[in-house]
């Protein structure tokens, strides 16, 4: 879902830009109030296996093709700032060194694919630091996921709109519609990996789950 | 550092490893959902002028000077992976030190 160099528009990548960079800079100043040693090592490998994943395009339609987000897992998983910081991470060496996703686009990109992915997956974070998360934990995380792909394929279409990068005879509805579609189905695939990555880390570090950076920590439960 | 903080670098290294150096060479080459919707809308390339980025040494997800193939994705993927890692690490290693320092930051 990365925008390529060239599609937006400076207003639209210039806002978006700003907008991202302060998302950035409060997930910053929260992790240096709150960070801690165990939750370190947890944030660098998700960010090394986000990058991964995101090379692994899976087939979804006939000739259209998907990968993993990852933002919503970080969100689950780290909370919504240490997500942001993580899914920064991955979008600036994707662009920077590898040509995915225009490096005037980078603040777009990391709005779609990590602050709103993010703090989506921060929601339904709480679900999972129960004792035993049950049926209900997997159903919403399903339903969030396929909603937190949904909603950043929207983003992309309204950014790609507002800079005059659709043509002029498509509908904003068709183009929405189409965008959407598409990316319901990448989006069922990346709530089943996000639960099943959660559950494999919930049951060998949970220590590093828990923290004191997402909805636990209001709730005072950080242990 | 603690041995299960370790143990989770090591484990998670060796997964993303995997699956950047090895899995990713099997992935679809069909194009990706935006780049398909693009398509199908009919959007012919880029309505505003592209800021090049110089390729280093990967030409997307290849070495630039050997193109496509298995070992070619695989560093690709792996020094990708890893520099994720390092700088995710150090961003984390500075966070937590700029909090012992600060005053009045005691614990959490």
């Amino acid at each position: 879902m990365h925008i390529a160099s060239g599609f937006l528009s400076p207003p639209v990548w210039a806002g978006a830009a700003v907008v991202s960079a302060g998302a950035l800079a409060a997930s910053l100043a929260l992790a240096r109030r709150h960070l801690d040693d165990r939750r370190v090592p947890l944030m660098g490998v998700m960010g090394a296996f986000i990058f991964a994943a995101q090379m692994v395009n899976f087939p979804v339609l006939p000739g259209t093709s998907g990968h993993l987000g990852g933002g919503f897992l970080l969100g689950i998983l780290l909370g919504a700032p240490l997500g942001i910081i993580v899914m920064a991470s991955v979008l600036a060496v994707q662009s920077l060194l590898f040509q995915d996703g225009g490096i005037e686009a980078l603040g777009a990109n990391i709005f779609i694919m990590g602050v709103l992915p993010c703090l989506l997956g921060a929601a339904v974070r709480g679900l999972w630091l129960r004792p035993k998360p049950g049926a209900a934990a997997y159903a919403v995380t399903l339903i969030a996921g396929i909603l937190a792909i949904v909603a950043g394929a929207t983003g992309v279409i309204l950014l790609l709109w507002l800079s005059d990068s659709l043509p002029r005879s498509i509908s904003l509805v068709h183009a929405l519609g189409l965008m959407g579609g598409i990316h319901a189905g990448i989006g069922v695939v990346e709530g089943v990996v996000s639960a099943a990555v959660v559950k494999f880390v919930l049951s060998t570090r949970r220590d590093a789950v828990l923290g004191p950076l997402g909805p636990d920590y209001a709730k005072g439960a950080t242990q | 550092m603690t041995s299960y903080n370790l143990r989770t670098l090591v484990v998670g290294a060796v997964i993303a490893i995997l699956v950047a150096g090895v899995i990713s060479y099997f992935a679809s080459a069909n194009p990706d959902g935006l780049e398909k919707a693009q398509e199908e809308l009919g959007v012919a390339g880029p309505a505003h002028s592209p800021v090049e980025v110089p390729a280093v040494a990967f030409q997307e997800y290849n070495l630039k000077w050997i193109g496509e193939g298995f070992w070619s994705n695989a560093v690709a993927g792996v020094v990708g992976a890893m520099a994720v890692l390092a700088i995710l690490l150090g961003v984390g290693r500075l966070l937590v030190r700029s909090k012992a320092k600060a005053p009045g930051a005691a614990g959490t």
